[in-house]
This record gives structure tokens, sequence and C-alpha cells, in this order.
């Protein structure tokens, strides 16, 4: 028997009837090569992620690879960039799926998502993405804990915390520092919006208040008239949500203006070129990031480092699980068509199988007849009904001209706050 | 913080947006056409700029100057290679080439140097003004304390210079006053001996000047990216149309109307509101077109 038999046939006595895993023999009839599509951000307002981002998927194909890859098939990433463009992912999502032939997509963020849902659904074609944190995926996409039965299923599966996790860790982080009134200024973006949204449903409700916030639009050439409002109101520390261009021109004006207080940032402005371009004022300012905390994060990071000298953000760790747990559900299924992998993307990261930290564990594991349990760099990478991930905050502090991690709002701490089924 | 700081804060808009807007106008009223692909003109300033202090490197008034003169040799370029040749096709012709022009002007830029924004690497220093006199009216200080740097200084400054330079220019000078002559008649000014090609290149020039000088002030206070001056492009049209179309001394006033109001609007909002300002701007423009089309000062100042 095969690997990819043994695997299918471990499928099909595991998987609800009908579901994949239907006893397709790869070592016979399997594909030569699987293709996953990786919109990205190689130009754009994120685009200081994408090295960290692409260098994990890189290094988790090159370790798929080298571990015989899934069915045996070479494994390759063809990506693409959609500069963070809803028009532009629409476009590249459909020449990944049409032109390059994906058998699932490893990409797409938040402000991709939501506007292309419908079509992205009509396309059903498996989505595991790093990216996105916007609420709206809250209650959609995954398998409704189904996984055999996809009538039900949204494709979007996310392996980063969303942004009621880690909003919440960070809401939660400031009520311990005794920050009991914000002062808040936002971009007018949905994204921005959410993120603020995040902060304050677990923020206001723990008994927080807001003084006053001041929402912007982004690309100014100056935030000083809505930093001259901001701080005439008299709060405790004030939440910056912007991208990072807009945040280095309104943290500089801050800077400049010498209004003080204690900046809390939103989750992609820990980059050492906000610290760069604002300076030694930004001192003490903490952000709240998906954590890196999964329980492979170890392994990962051994192997990222050996695959190039791009730098770790809170993406990356996801980047690298999206890829993992991606492969083993084709490695499951026995198939790599889109439906196989949607109905196995669940069954690979819950239950009570055989932990497993690498696709080549997973694949071993496979090949003995076990069920197997994905454990993940970021987060434990156990898919809710819903499509996402659940894990540890980290906070990370601006010191000494850079941003270090100095501590960790447990999962825990930040369940209290958001319900099951709500997420 | 009182009225005044933000007073300042729109006075400072408003000079780089002046700066840019009188050549946008100049071009409006001598060669009579709207030229969309000018922002494009103030992000390849800044560029130069940006590339003269990092890599040869130079002091930063030096590499204004550069820019300044890199933004007039761009502009005259593209005048002779793309306006020029179709200039007597009418505006709609001229109109949809400066779009098209914009727009790959743009691409290549991004092209060559990517989305991201880059930083100019500028110490600022900040002045305060803290004891003044109370003066308050209602629940507004009209006084109050306020700052301003030294990034703020240059940009007013240099739109005051450019402002005196201007006027002599176009008051003392035989092109200032040939550029005025082909702005109120050209025909005119041609049976008058004038050389208008000439004095069109001139207006080329002068625009791209002011461009590449505009371009430098954003980013110093802010960044340089590929769409820098695109961003900007439809203040700097605001500008032109509120003050009066064709009219450098009218740009100038609808650049602090429209800095101004973009300061005091996001100031005195109601909360919630305060993403509106561009919008409040706009809908000022739209006010005063309605009850004079010829904008602000347009006539009265060219007449002047």
């Amino acid at each position: 028997m095969t690997a990819a038999t043994g695997a299918a046939a471990t499928a099909a006595a595991t998987a609800d009837p009908g579901s994949a895993g239907d006893g397709a023999t790869a070592g016979d009839s399997g594909p030569d090569s699987i293709v996953f599509g990786q919109p990205g951000a190689l130009t754009g307002a994120f685009d200081f992620l994408q090295p960290g981002v692409s260098q994990a998927a890189d290094a988790a194909v090159s370790h798929i690879n080298e571990a015989g890859g899934p069915l045996g098939a070479e494994l390759e990433v063809i990506r693409r960039d959609t500069a963070v463009d809803p028009q532009e992912a629409r476009s590249v999502t459909t020449q990944l799926v049409e032109n390059d032939d994906a058998d699932a997509i490893v990409g797409l963020f938040s402000s991709e998502i939501n506007p292309l849902w419908n079509f992205l659904q009509d396309l059903q074609m498996p989505i595991v993405t790093p990216w996105p944190g916007s609420t709206f995926l809250d209650t959609r996409g995954g398998d409704k804990a189904t996984p055999g039965d996809i009538s039900d299923d949204e494709w979007v599966w996310r392996t980063v915390v969303g942004d009621t996790v880690h909003t919440g860790g960070s809401a939660v982080y400031a009520l311990e520092q005794g920050f009991e009134t914000l002062g808040i200024i936002n971009g007018n973006t949905e994204g921005e919006r959410s993120y603020v949204d995040g902060f304050l449903s677990v923020f206001e409700e723990n008994g927080g208040s807001v003084a006053e916030q001041v929402e912007v639009e982004l690309g100014g050439s100056s935030y000083q008239s809505a930093l001259s409002r901001l701080f005439e109101a008299d709060f405790d520390a004030f939440l910056v949500s912007m991208p990072q261009e807009s945040a280095i021109t309104a943290l500089s004006d801050w800077s400049d203006g010498g209004y003080g207080r204690q900046p809390i940032l939103s989750d992609t402005l820990a980059q050492q070129e906000v610290i760069d371009q604002v300076g030694s004022d930004l001192e003490g300012a903490w952000v709240a990031q998906p954590g890196r905390s999964g329980p492979s994060y170890d392994t990962f990071e051994g192997i990222y480092s050996e695959a190039g000298d791009a730098a770790i953000n809170g993406w990356t760790p996801p980047s690298w699980d999206a890829v993992q747990v991606t492969a083993l559900a084709i490695e499951r299924a026995g198939d790599a068509s889109p439906e196989a992998i949607q109905q196995n993307l669940g069954p690979v990261s819950r239950g009570d199988g055989t932990p497993v930290a690498t696709f080549a564990e997973g694949k071993e594991a496979l090949a003995a007849g076990e069920e197997i349990t994905y454990q993940g760099a970021a987060t434990p990478t156990t898919f809710t009904q819903h499509g996402n991930v659940f894990g540890t905050v980290s906070i990370n502090t601006a010191q000494d001209g850079s941003f270090t991690e100095t501590t960790q709002v447990s999962a825990e701490d930040v369940r209290e706050y958001v319900a099951e089924g709500e997420y | 913080m009182g009225l005044s700081q933000n007073v300042v804060f729109g006075l400072v808009t408003g000079s780089y947006i002046a700066i840019a807007a009188i050549g946008f106008t100049l071009i409006y009223g001598i060669v009579n056409m709207i030229n969309f692909a000018y922002g494009e003109y103030l992000t390849m300033g800044a560029f130069i700029g940006l590339l003269a202090v990092t890599m040869l490197p130079v002091p930063l008034p030096v590499a204004v100057l550069l820019a300044m003169a890199g933004g007039g040799v761009v502009s005259l370029v593209l005048a002779r290679g793309f306006f020029t040749p179709i200039n007597q096709t009418g505006p709609v012709p001229l109109l949809l080439t400066s779009i098209g022009l914009g727009i790959a002007l743009r691409s290549a830029i991004r092209l060559v140097a990517g989305r991201s924004a880059r930083y100019y690497d500028t110490d600022t220093v900040t002045y305060r003004f803290d004891s003044l006199p109370d003066l308050t009216v209602g629940s507004v200080d009209l006084l109050g304390g306020f700052f301003v740097t030294s990034e703020h200084l240059i940009v007013i400054g240099a739109a005051v210079v450019v402002f005196a330079v201007l006027h002599a220019l176009l008051t003392r000078t035989d092109v200032g006053i040939a550029m005025r002559a082909m702005g109120d008649d050209e025909s005119l000014a041609r049976v008058r001996g004038i050389d208008t090609q000439r004095i069109r290149d001139s207006v080329w020039v002068l625009a791209g000047v002011l461009a590449g000088l505009a371009g430098v002030l954003i980013a110093i206070q802010t960044n340089v990216s590929s769409d820098t001056g695109f961003s900007h492009i439809l203040q700097i049209l605001s500008a032109a149309i509120l003050g009066g179309a064709g009219s450098p001394y009218g740009a100038i006033l609808g650049a602090y109307v429209i800095g101004l109001v973009l300061a005091l609007s996001t100031a005195f909002l109601p909360s919630g509101l305060t993403g509106l300002s561009s919008a409040v701007a706009f809908v000022i423009l739209v006010v005063v077109l309605l009850v004079k089309p010829s904008g602000i000062a347009g006539k009265e100042v060219r007449e002047a």
C-alpha cells in the first residue's frame, strides 16, 4: 500500500459517508504536481509584510517536497500580486484558478475577501489564508463542523487569529495596564474601523470608555488638525488604527506636536520603519499582534530561518500553517480536488488524532493509518466551525529602537470575551 | 489649543497647494489646457529631490533646486513630446492626452520606484508659542497656544518667496508681461509680436519648476510614493477653479481657502463626521461656483 492509498483508506474510514477520501489511488493515478495559488501583497500598502509571508510559504513547500510531497506529487506555489486591491484580487484569483490550475488558494486579505465574498463562494475553491483579520469572517467560512457535507460550507479558512481575538487581547492588556479612558484616531476604511470596533467591544464591556474618536481620510499629507482635536480630550492612552504610511505621518505629527500620552498601535504597525520614521517618542508604544505561540513554532522557526533572511511578522507563521494544513488535507483525502481539500481541512486540524508538527510527520502518521491533528506554528490551528483559529495574542513594545515581544495575553484570557459559536 | 493652531495647519496645507496650483493654473490660462498629468510632475520632483539627498548626496536646499530644475525639464520635454504636437486639435484631445500621460507616468514611476512610501531624512525642530493673551469668543480661544515646526516654516517660507518671485515675474519682466498678454488674448499677443511658442515653453518650465518644489515640500512633511501627486491633484484643481481658473493670484487665494477649510473642518465637525473634511472643502467649492462661476477672485484679480 502506498502512503497515498493509506491516507485515502484512512480518510474513507473516518470521514463522513460520501466525503472525500473516496479511495483515490494517488500512487497509481495521482497528479505529478499540485499547485497552490498565492495572491499576495507584492506591492501596495502592505508589501512590507509580504517577504516574511512568501518566505514562510516557500519554506513550507520545500519542506513538504523534501518529505515526498502531497500524494507523492511536487508541490508548487504560484504567487501573483494583487496590491491588496479587490478588483486586482478578483482578476488574480481567476487567473490562478483558470490559467495556473491551482488546487487551492493560500492568500487574500480581508479587504479583498469581504467585497469578493460571493465571487469566492461561487468559485468553490478552498481558500486557506494567513492574512485576514476582519470580523466579517467571524461567523463566515469553514465547514460548519460537518466536513462530509459541503452543501453548508463556505470556502474560506484563516490560519491567523481574527481581529476579534487580537483586538480583544489588546483591550484586555490595556485594561490590565490601568488605562480606563481612550482617545482614538482611525482611518475611514472598513479594516481600520473593524479593528477599532473589535477593540472597543471588549474595552467598553469591561469598564473602559472613549473620550474622543477622530476618523480621518487615509493618505493625507497631515493629520495635525485631527490630533489637535483628539488631544483636547482627557484620556489615558490613544489607539491608532491606520495603515503604516498614514500612521507614520500621524505619529510624526504627534511627535512634532509634543502631545505625549501612551500610544496603542494597530496590529500592522509593529514595524521597524515606524520606529525609524517616528523616532524615540514612540518608546513604550505597544502593539497587539497575532501570536507566534503555536505548539510547533520552534520547528517552524528552525526551518524558516534556513530559508532566507526575511523578518518574521505576525502573518509569517500563519503562512507556514496555511501551506502545511492544506497539504495535509490533500494527503488525508488522497485527492487534490477542491472538494476533497475542503472536506479534509477540518479533520486534519481538530480532534484527537496524533499531533503532528509538520507535513512530514503527518504524512508518516497517515500512512500508518492514524488520524492526525496538525499543531501549527502561529496557533494550534484547530479550525472552528467557521474556519477560524484561536490563540494567544503577542504584545510587542517599542524598546530601544525596535519592537520586542514583551508579554502575551493567553488564549484563555481572550476567550472569556469571545463567545463560542460567535467566532 | 486654540483656533490659531488650526490656522497654522491650514496655512501650511494652503502653501504647498498654492505653489502647485499656480503652475497648474498658468498652464490652463496660457496654454489653455487642463493638465491632469500635473500631479505626476509633483511626484517626479519629489523623487528627484529624494535621489539627490540619498544618492549624491547633497544638502536639502540643493536637492530642492535640483527637483525644481528636474521638474522644469520634465514638464518641457513632455509638453514638446505630447502636448505641442496636438495643440491645435482642441481642448478635449489635450485633456485625454493628459489623463493618459498621467496614468502612464504613474505606472512608470511605480515600476521603477515601487509603491512603497519613501522618506526624506529631516530633523524637525518645533517652536512653541504657549503664552499668548487670552482671546476667547464663545467657547473658542482664538489665540490659545500653538506650535510650528521647522518644516512648517520651510513650507510657508517657500510659498512667500514663490509668491514674491511670481509677482515680480508677472509685473516686472518681459516674459511675465507676455504671459499675461497671452492669457488675456493670444491672437492679439501674437499680432503684437510676442513669440507665443517661446512663452508657452516658459510656462511649461515654470509650471514644472513649481511642481518640483511642491512635490518636495509635500514629501518632507510626509513621504513620497508613486501616488503622491495623484492624491493631491484634486486639491490643486479645486484651488485653481475656486480662485478663478487661469488666475495665479486667484489660485493662491483658492489654495488657502481649501487649506483652512480642511484644517478647520477636521477640528470643528461633529464627532463621527471628522473623516469628511475633504467633502466639506468640495461642498464649499461647489457653493462658491454656484454663486460666482468665475471663482472667488478670478476676473477681478486678472484685471488688476
